[in-house]
């Protein structure tokens, strides 16, 4: 009889004991890939978070103290003056995943009428004009002070497409789709009265309604404002509007330049390679950083990820140990088993090869066990850890509707294959070695040694 | 015919307590022997000693001229050596007559009938048959070996007067009819009136009686 039959036999019949440490083997397993597959969620739920969140620094430029000869004190703002070229310089200092130029500036309407505010009349009836390459990352939108109603957002591709408020749209019957005429306008204040304080000759564009928007969150002091400052009729515009408007040159950037960074965790390291750039006066300019708050949770990312790990580490111990003691005592125990084989002939290598085989088999019925149960298992740890997280990625596509995608919860828990076949394979490597240790003593007996335990 | 001869055997505990003195002894196939002597007097020794289980101090045992340790004492048990203990030790998670197939091609169940098991008996649970029949599974495993020597310790020490008897007889048989060289190890006095030889160990001398 080879040693497979009986060990197949030992399988069989000695039910109590194959069923020990089927259950043991079974949890230590479940319980390893459990705590894998939380390891393996924190750490790509931490990616995701960090993606999701972002990070963003912003370009402006500071504002001057000029002092006159009567010793009183001026402020100043002064023009951010960023080209393309700082740009494309910028982009290349880390993972930057957006760049958004912006530059203000006002317009009239010719076929238009905005919402009146302060001092209202014909000459001063303008809006603001924000033209910018992607108004689904700008902080109006971003921070839910507007929202999309209808069409869609400017993006680096729009040419001479504007973005208005559902009030001025409702005000002059506007829809998506329609075309209007914008007139280049300045705003001034002279002798205590709102101007249109343009100069020259004026330029005009013709350009269509990309998108309406609502306004979600009220200024406080909305209603004291000139017509132009009245965020009713404020344009979200492509970059090329202020262009046709003259009141801005093409490739080149004053009103600010936000840059947008997918991991906020690399920030930090992005910025001194920015300031190390000549061709951007940094007298002038200066960078603002935004991490969205990444600074505040990061330390509690962290830590759940240590923690995982510390707990990780604390189960594959004591699991190891169990599990090589309660080895160790079974093979101990069949010392008279031991000594009936060598008795009857049978080598010391084809009762190794036994007991191995007969752990090994009940091991991997084991883990076969485990793999059944544990997608159950980790469903439960995904509803329980995941049931009030809810977050929303900055993807190419909320760049058009202004909707992120929402997170991909499924598959944090799922252990590629090579993982559970890794720790699988470091399981029957502990229970191989577990084994081969707790034989040799007892094999190391001499027959008679083993006869003398045995009677 | 075989014979297992121990020429100048000294063996002594921990090198210091002496239990086999020049011992000199043969032993043939096709002959019983029964080996005697008080607790402790070194009996069990002297059988694994010829079994190979252990190496004596100083001198020599030969099976058919050639030294046991020639090819190795494992290779001696496997192939010369069948044991038959007292306390049956039998594995306890095969049947009967998976522990008679353990290490023999033999049907286990001519064996079996053999020392007198049913074929029903041969397929039950070892644990649940009586100590005779036990002993008699752990002669027939004995058989299948197909060896020349039988050693046994104490075999009939469990064991009731008539079913001892029983067992005798079928040593008896196994040494005459199968013509195995048996060495019995007892305190029995009845058992060793069956055997062909008796000896007493006395002293650390082995004493034909």
């Amino acid at each position: 009889m080879n040693f497979v039959r009986r060990a197949g036999f030992y399988i069989l019949r000695k039910k109590g004991k194959t069923l020990s440490l089927f259950l043991l083997a079974a949890i230590v397993s479940t319980f390893l890939i459990s705590c894998f597959s939380v390891l393996n969620a924190a750490g790509m739920l931490t990616a995701e978070i960090r993606k999701s969140i972002g990070a963003a620094f912003y370009i402006r430029a500071n504002t001057s103290v000029n002092t006159d000869d009567n010793g009183r004190f001026s402020m100043e703002q002064n023009n951010i003056h960023i080209t393309d070229e700082d740009i494309a310089k910028i982009m290349q200092c880390g993972d930057i995943s957006y760049c958004n130029p912006i530059n203000y500036g006002y317009a009239k309407g010719k076929e238009i009428t905005f919402v009146p505010g302060e001092q209202d009349n014909p000459d001063n009836n303008m809006g603001q004009v924000t033209a910018l390459r992607y108004s689904a990352l700008h902080t109006d939108f971003s921070d839910g002070t507007i929202s999309l109603s209808a069409g869609g957002h400017i993006t680096g591709t729009s040419r001479a497409a504007i973005i208005i408020s559902s009030e001025v749209a409702a005000e002059n019957n506007l829809s998506v789709g329609d075309t209007v005429t914008l007139v280049s306008a300045g705003l001034g204040i002279d002798a205590g009265s709102y101007v249109d304080s343009w100069q020259g000759d004026r330029g005009e564009s013709q350009v269509t309604i990309a998108g309406i928007y609502d306004i979600l969150k009220e200024h406080a002091s909305a209603a004291e404002t000139a017509t132009a400052g009245k965020q009713e009729n404020r344009i979200y515009a492509s970059l090329d509007v202020l262009d046709a408007l003259r009141e801005s040159e093409p490739s080149v950037y004053t009103g600010e330049v936000d840059f947008y960074v997918i991991d906020p965790a690399k920030l930090p390291k992005m910025l001194p390679k920015i300031h190390q750039i000549a061709s951007i006066d940094w007298k002038t300019h200066f960078i603002r950083t935004n991490d969205f708050q990444y600074s505040k949770i990061s330390d509690s990312i962290l830590s759940f990820s240590n923690l995982v790990k510390v707990l990780l580490l604390c189960v594959a111990i004591v699991s190891a140990v169990i599990l090589t003691l309660i080895l160790a005592l079974g093979i101990r125990s069949r010392i008279q088993e031991t000594g009936i084989f060598l008795a009857v002939g049978i080598s010391k290598r084809e009762i190794l090869l036994q007991f191995l085989f007969e752990t090994l088999a009940i091991t991997i019925a084991a883990f076969i066990f485990s793999c059944a149960i544990c997608p159950v298992i980790q469903g439960s740890l995904k509803n329980h850890i995941f049931s009030d997280f809810q977050t929303e990625l900055i993807v190419s596509a909320a760049l058009e509707n202004g909707k992120g995608a929402s997170l991909e919860r499924s598959g944090y828990f799922n252990l590629e294959a090579w993982k559970t076949f890794t720790i699988y394979g470091c399981q029957l490597l502990t229970v191989t070695v577990s084994v081969l240790l707790s034989a040799v003593p007892v094999l190391r007996l001499k027959p008679k040694e083993i006869f003398t335990k045995m009677s | 015919m075989s014979v297992l001869k121990c020429s100048g055997i000294r063996y002594a505990y921990d090198k210091k307590t002496s239990v086999l003195k020049e011992m000199n002894a043969a032993f043939e196939t096709g002959k019983m022997y029964a080996i005697l002597g008080p607790s402790g007097c070194g009996k069990t020794t002297l059988l694994s000693l010829l079994g190979g289980l252990d190496e004596p101090d100083s001198g020599e045992i030969t099976l058919d001229g050639e030294n046991i340790n020639k090819n190795g004492l494992a290779h001696h048990r496997r192939c010369n050596i069948a044991f038959i203990f007292q306390s049956y030790n039998l594995i306890d998670y095969l049947t009967p007559a998976e522990n008679v197939a353990l290490i023999s091609a033999l049907p286990p169940l001519p064996l079996l009938e053999k020392v007198g098991l049913t074929p029903e008996e041969a397929k039950r649970n070892v644990l649940k048959l009586s100590g005779g029949q036990q002993q008699r599974v752990a002669i027939a495993r004995a058989l299948a070996s197909e060896a020349p020597i039988l050693l046994a310790d104490e075999p009939t020490g469990n064991l009731d007067e008539d079913t001892a008897a029983e067992i005798t007889a079928i040593l008896k048989e196994c040494a005459h009819q199968m013509k195995k060289c048996v060495i019995i190890v007892t305190h029995s006095n009845e058992l060793a009136k069956q055997a062909d030889v008796v000896f007493r160990l006395k002293k650390g001398e082995l004493l034909q009686a």
